[in-house]
């Protein structure tokens, strides 16, 4: 991760062109590098028997102007390359390209700035009225489609060099993809595990609640049939019925915390208005998804809210809670603020299972929530 | 002396032996403090659950089986979530005497639970008929158990439990003297050797337990 903040818009334009101008000048020390280094080189290159040495000697130099071309990437265009080492020929390569198209650059900077002073003579003449004005649209057009095209050219030069860099310093395609493959190894591993935390939370709650409950329940009953008398029987069945009932609702909420019906009958929306009615903490709500959720998004969201609502009501003693859910079109933005004291641990159980369960769906969770609160939690799932 | 969790049962189970007569001397929540209390007061029998904090593990059941090694004395009856025949053979195995494994279930049961404890109290032993039913059915054709009939797979199920022989010829209804042959029978076919009196029954019990 950057630490530094990414620079305003104005300022990151500055920037890019100081970068685009400096490129040009880096591309004449690489000129001056092949010139040089040619000239001194050249013979030995040629005999095959110092060809090795040669080549080596080459490219430590243009490895030395490659990692200037690199830094300038980093710094005026924020680039960020991983670390790891280009071959030989490809450095080589790299700087040959490059020292191409920042020479080119440079002539098409120069072209610029020769429109520019022949835009200041024209008006100039303009403004002695030497002009007639046939020729003064004549010059105007010219000037406009050149200007048009010294623009696009540098454009095209700068998406050029970027490529270049990507080429060079980046991850190769393989790279990628291994990269990506360790991702998803990763996430599925953590899927599992977070299937298996979730197993073991329902057998907790079905253990530890319901069933205790009925055994409590059916030793009510038991104690009312040995009853010694007709009154002390009927105060414990009046216990054992008020009991049973007690049972039913601890059910309830155990298969709700299971899975939530309603997320397949009546949607997000309505399961989120469950978890405000469960969480007996003020909640407001702001939904605005316009288009229908794929299933898997619908119920990753549920559960970020819904962990992040226990998590605030259980820990965080918190006032009140803020929901909103948001669709973005390509993915849908979930966010969850409560005025609790903070401190929640982003490697707690229940943390780590929202973090696998959206990363399985190639999502992005972030937990902010620093000692004194508030505590905020994001997350943004993909939905193409 | 009660351990168990679940504030709710423990009430319920401190309410239901008062009713009965005992006398409840403590009711704790956690292995930690059962350990405490029975150092403090020797009770009579001590019930506790496997599952208590703060792991949900078998902390009741390693609580057990040290009450029995440092107090021989004490009645020690553990109540389990599932029938798990490593937990019941840990806490058998030395003797089974003044010890019972039941299903957490069975407390419900108000008669069978009350009758269990009188008979760990009284020196024996109870063992819940569930998992010596499961136990039965895992014993394979290469051990002893698998030559004896039905009838005296019934008798030894009923003294596996815990029952004493009177019991067990009132439960299946059959004579006094059908119950004595049977166990003998039972006895040979499990080359117990002729150890009288109590051992023996445990040690067929165990042959259960361990087969």
């Amino acid at each position: 991760m950057d630490g530094a903040p990414p620079p305003s818009k104005p300022t990151a334009r500055l920037l890019r062109a100081t970068g685009v101008l400096l490129s040009c000048f880096t591309a004449l020390l690489g000129l001056l590098y092949f010139i040089l280094a040619g000239a001194l080189l050249g013979a030995f290159l040629l005999w095959p028997r110092t060809r090795g040495r040669a080549h080596a000697l080459l490219a430590s130099g243009a490895r030395r102007l490659t990692a200037i071309e690199r830094a300038r990437r980093s710094v005026f265009f924020r680039d960020r390359f991983p670390e790891h080492h280009a071959s030989d020929q490809r450095v080589l390569r790299y700087l040959a390209a490059r020292t191409y198209a920042g020479l080119l650059c440079g002539v098409v900077v120069g072209l610029l700035v020769f429109g520019v002073v022949l835009a200041g003579l024209l008006a100039a003449g303009v403004a002695r009225s030497t002009l007639t004005w046939q020729e003064l649209l004549t010059q105007v057009v010219l000037g406009g489609v050149l200007l048009f095209l010294d623009v696009q050219g540098l454009n095209s030069l700068a998406a050029l060099d970027a490529r270049l860099a990507r080429e060079c310093f980046g991850p190769s395609e393989r790279e990628l993809l291994e990269r990506r493959i360790q991702e998803l190894a990763a996430s599925r591993a953590a899927v599992v595990r977070a299937v298996d935390a979730e197993r073991r939370r329902v057998e907790r709650d079905l253990h530890d609640g319901v069933q205790q409950r009925l055994v409590a329940l059916a030793m009510l009953l038991g104690r009312a049939r040995r009853g010694k008398t007709p009154e002390q029987s009927d105060a414990l069945l009046e216990q054992a019925h008020r009991e049973s009932r007690e049972v039913l609702t601890e059910l309830r909420e155990v298969a709700w915390r299971v899975y939530p019906s309603a997320l397949d009958n009546l949607g997000l929306q309505e399961a989120l208005g469950g978890v405000r009615e469960r969480c007996g903490i003020p909640m407001r709500i702001e939904y605005d998804v316009p288009e229908p959720l794929p299933a898997a998004i619908e119920t990753a969201a549920y559960f970020v809210v819904s962990e992040a609502v226990t998590n605030a009501a259980k820990h965080a003693s918190a006032a009140d809670i803020f929901v909103s859910v948001k669709g973005h079109g390509t993915y849908l933005a979930v966010l969850v603020r409560d005025s609790g004291v903070g401190g929640a641990d982003p490697a707690g159980s229940g943390l780590t299972g929202l973090h696998s369960r959206v990363a399985a769906l190639d999502g992005r969770l972030d937990v902010h929530s620093p000692s004194g609160g508030p505590t905020t939690i994001t997350a943004e799932l993909p939905c193409a | 002396m009660l351990a168990e969790d679940s504030t709710l049962l423990r009430e319920g189970l401190i309410r239901l032996l008062a009713e009965e007569g005992h006398e409840v001397l403590a009711g704790v929540g956690d292995a930690v403090s059962l350990l405490r209390e029975v150092e403090a007061r020797t009770p009579d029998v001590v019930v506790t659950d496997i599952r208590m904090p703060p792991t949900h593990t078998d902390e009741g059941l390693r609580a057990a089986v040290e009450i029995r090694e440092r107090w021989p004395g004490v009645g020690v009856l553990v109540l389990s979530q599932h029938v798990e025949r490593n937990y019941a053979a840990q806490l058998l195995t030395p003797n089974a005497e003044r010890v019972g494994y039941l299903l957490k279930d069975r407390v419900a049961q108000v008669d069978e639970f009350l009758d269990s404890l009188e008979r760990i109290h009284a020196g024996g032993a109870a063992i819940d008929p569930e998992i010596v039913r499961q136990l039965v059915i895992r014993t394979t054709h290469t051990d002893p158990l698998s030559r004896l009939t039905p009838r005296e797979r019934t008798v030894i199920e009923a003294l596996a439990q815990g029952h004493t022989n009177a019991a067990i010829a009132q439960k299946l209804h059959i004579s006094l003297s059908a119950v004595e042959k049977n166990l003998n029978t039972i006895f040979d076919k499990l080359d117990l050797s002729r150890t009288t009196g109590y051992s023996r029954r445990v040690l067929a019990v165990l042959r259960y337990l361990e087969s």
